[in-house]
């Protein structure tokens, strides 16, 4: 006896972040091709995926307008709101939801916020950096908007491959810290490069008439770092797993103030 | 990844159901491209009655996907009304065109009916070098404006960059102009022979060096390794593939009612001007014969390393000669991709009188300025008249 | 949905039978459905003069063993999932049919 069935064509591009793959599943195939375009560097193989999405994409102008993010912890699962955007993630099953417009600004927003939960549980972190790679070692650049994060990035000589000008990702493994490149770019506007190494040092950003490095005391630099990561959810556990990993970090890493002269002489400091 | 699609493909394939065709409405055009494969002159091109009546059969013979191209479509006047006939009949319709026509209205109509997409050739994004290859000054400026158009009205845009000597260092410029006016990027390192059979045009291809680059960028190509990994030989199950969907689940119709294969495969398999549509796709011996050709049917196709991996097109292969043979501007790419040479390389190598296009259109190159040498007596009599 | 709800095709779209299946494409959006042998029977009995339920009546269940409940549910999911992406569409009174493609003003 047969139903009454219609099936829809599904795309399916997988994203790869700090090696975690999310598969992000819609039936809009120029949204499939906008994620493929804007994530190019970052898009990993369909079946390697370790979280799914499935991403609703509505018409303009069914959001809220509400320019507030919220990400609460309800039954089991993360609830994200935002004006331009509704989405869901349950951990326990590794699925989610996303309704949303066709903007690509959306969907980076989601993937931020994701991220971020999912490395809290590993005692990583997104931070407000700009981060670098050279000889083999990555050094971050944390500061507010206007800070230098970009005009660091800006300045990085050939030799120093640039992981992000925005967002840093931090993970940890075996009793070390670790950056990766990110797809998260702020005025730079364009990707990072997809690699990962140790990082050497922070520097906390000043400007300054000369270029110099001072050493930052234990609490300053778990306020500065403190300052600059991505917390997003109002969750009581959350906040606490940042929290321990950010201390961590202060107590592996060196922290420094960079105070710079904004042209490329500054990175003959960070070697 | 495109499951359902390919499940429709294969329920075509079962059903022998023209899924796909390419329908060019005219060989006019208001470019003169330096590497069209067309001549463009108007032989009698199918009225507006003959058209719709082609466009009632088709979609009874069950076509969905319709590729409207030519020549420049917009150059015929009744252009929309046919256009609006295929909306009426409920094709996928997708558009190939140079967009210089599209003005505001134009692309208000495009997205009125729902036009899947529009293909725009973009040979560079230097307008000296795109005007040059188009031979139409401004001709860069005037495309980039249409793409606009359609891009401000969500239309999904194919900038197709076709790879060439004189444009070679530039597609990089041309990609990221897609990037900028969010149209998809699509780049095809193949210059076809012209389709009376001409292979002059051929000498506009790239050299191994260039394609051997274009290959191994990443950009281009998605993972490199993978791309130009060294093929495996064919297996048993390789040998029953076919080429491609060209007589398949796909074909072509000439502004002239000639029905072929593919655009680059100009084999006459009927004329709907005197046979219906569906008879000629079900019962053109031409057509069963295409249909019959496996890899398997292939001698030296067959037994080369590259059988089951090689982009042969069919066309190509046809136009050199032989519908069962090799083509060798795609061994040229499986060697500028892989640095191995097909069975067909290996035998011309090998041959004394070994095939050199390249020598080929030196010949041609010569004949034509020969033509050109005006003796110098009769030259000093026109200055003298 | 309402009690006896009508349901017309969309112009804004591409399809074609294929077999006993239809394959759709809306021109919006370019989503891709297949409609398998019943679907398809309430697809083209889709003409917004004939209400849902005596679609189902007459062609469903006279074609198929099946009862018109479970029918007629199966039927209302199926149009509104096709209404939502702007295939169907779905009105408690009948919908005229336009006599031709959206024509714009020259």
């Amino acid at each position: 006896m047969p139903g009454v069935m219609a099936a829809v064509q599904r795309f399916c591009t997988v994203i790869e972040i700090g090696g975690l793959p999310i598969a992000l599943h819609c039936d809009n195939p120029a949204f499939n091709r906008l994620l493929a375009e804007r994530y190019a560097g970052y898009v990993a193989n369909s079946d390697q995926a370790a979280f799914d999405f499935d991403i609703e994409i509505a018409t303009p102008g069914s959001g809220t307008g509400d320019e507030d993010l919220s990400v609460t912890w309800n039954s089991g699962r993360w609830l994200m709101e935002r004006g331009d955007f509704h989405a869901e993630f349950n951990p326990a099953t590794a699925r989610g939801r996303i309704q949303q417009t066709i903007s690509p600004y959306s969907i980076d927003s989601v993937l931020r916020i994701v991220h971020t939960l999912l490395l809290a549980r590993k005692g990583g972190f997104l931070m407000h950096a700009s981060s670098a790679i050279r000889n083999g070692r990555a050094f971050l650049f944390p500061g507010i908007s206007g800070a230098g994060k970009t005009t660091m990035a800006r300045l990085a000589p050939p030799d120093a491959a640039l992981l992000t000008d925005e967002i840093s990702y931090v993970i940890p493994q075996d009793g070390r810290y670790f950056a990766v490149g990110t797809p998260f770019f702020g005025e730079l506007a364009r990707v990072g490069e997809n690699l990962r190494a140790p990082i050497e040092c922070v520097y906390l950003l000043a400007k300054g008439p000369e270029n110099k490095i001072e050493p930052v005391a234990g609490s300053e630099a778990v306020r500065g770092l403190l300052g600059n990561i991505l917390f997003f959810a109002q969750d009581p556990e959350f906040v606490g797993l940042v929290f321990d990993a950010a201390l961590d970090f202060a107590g592996r890493v060196p922290v420094r103030r960079l105070t710079f002269v904004p042209d490329a002489r500054v990175w003959e400091l960070i070697v | 990844m495109s499951s359902l699609i390919t499940e429709m493909v294969g329920k075509a394939l079962k059903l022998n159901i023209p899924l796909s065709v390419h329908l060019d409405l005219t060989y006019r055009c208001n470019e003169r491209c330096i590497h069209c494969y067309l001549d463009h002159q108007d032989h009698g091109e199918m009225t507006t009655v003959e058209i719709k009546d082609l466009l009632d059969q088709m979609a009874d013979a069950g076509v969905f996907y319709l590729t409207i191209s030519g020549g420049e479509i917009m150059m015929r006047r009744d252009f929309f009304e046919i256009l609006e006939h295929a909306r009426k009949r409920t094709f996928c319709i997708k558009l190939k065109t140079n967009g210089i026509l599209i003005r505001k209205k134009e692309a208000d109509r495009i997205k009125a009916l729902g036009v899947e997409s529009v293909q725009i050739s973009i040979y560079s994004h230097i307008p000296e070098v795109h005007d040059a290859i188009t031979k139409l000054p401004g001709s860069l400026a005037d495309s980039i404006e249409a793409i606009q158009r359609l891009r401000a009205h969500g239309i999904h845009v194919i900038m197709a960059n076709v790879l060439m000597v004189k444009n070679a260092e530039d597609y990089a410029g041309v990609r990221a102009l897609a990037a900028e006016l969010g149209a998809q990027f699509a780049m095809d390192p193949t210059v076809t022979p012209m389709m009376d059979g001409d292979r002059g045009i051929l000498s506009l291809n790239v050299d191994e060096a260039a394609l051997r680059e274009v290959f191994r960028n990443e950009a281009l190509v998605g993972n490199v390794e993978e791309f130009c990994a060294p093929p495996r030989g064919p297996d048993e199950a390789a040998l029953d593939m076919l080429p491609c969907s060209a007589g398949h689940t796909a074909c072509y119709v000439s502004p002239y009612g000639d029905v072929y294969p593919c655009v680059q495969f100009p084999l006459p398999c009927g004329n709907v001007r005197n046979t219906k549509f569906v008879d000629i796709w079900r019962d053109s011996p031409q057509f069963k014969e295409v249909r019959s050709i496996a890899l398997r049917d292939m001698p030296s196709c067959s037994v080369c390393t590259h059988g089951a991996t090689c982009t042969r097109c069919p066309g190509l292969a046809y136009m050199e000669g032989n519908m069962r043979g090799p083509s060798s501007q795609d061994c040229e790419k499986s060697y500028a991709r892989t640095g191995i040479p097909s069975e067909n390389l290996k035998k011309r190598k090998a041959s004394s009188l070994s095939f050199d296009s390249s020598h080929l259109v030196q010949i041609q190159e010569l004949q034509s300025t020969a033509v050109n040498f005006v003796p110098i007596g009769k030259e000093n009599n026109a200055l003298n008249a | 949905m309402s009690d006896k709800p009508y349901v017309a095709r969309s112009t804004m779209i591409a399809a074609r039978v294929l077999g006993e299946e239809t394959m759709i494409m809306s021109a919006t959006d370019s989503t891709l459905f297949t409609l398998d042998a019943v679907a398809t029977v309430i697809w083209e009995s889709a003409d917004g003069a004939t209400p849902l339920e005596e679609i189902v009546k007459k062609k469903v269940c006279a074609q198929y063993d099946i009862s018109l409940e479970v029918a007629l549910k199966d039927a209302e999911v199926l149009v509104e999932q096709l209404a939502g992406h702007g295939l169907l569409l779905l009105s408690d009174r009948p919908i005229a049919q336009p006599s031709g493609p959206p024509k714009v003003n020259p």
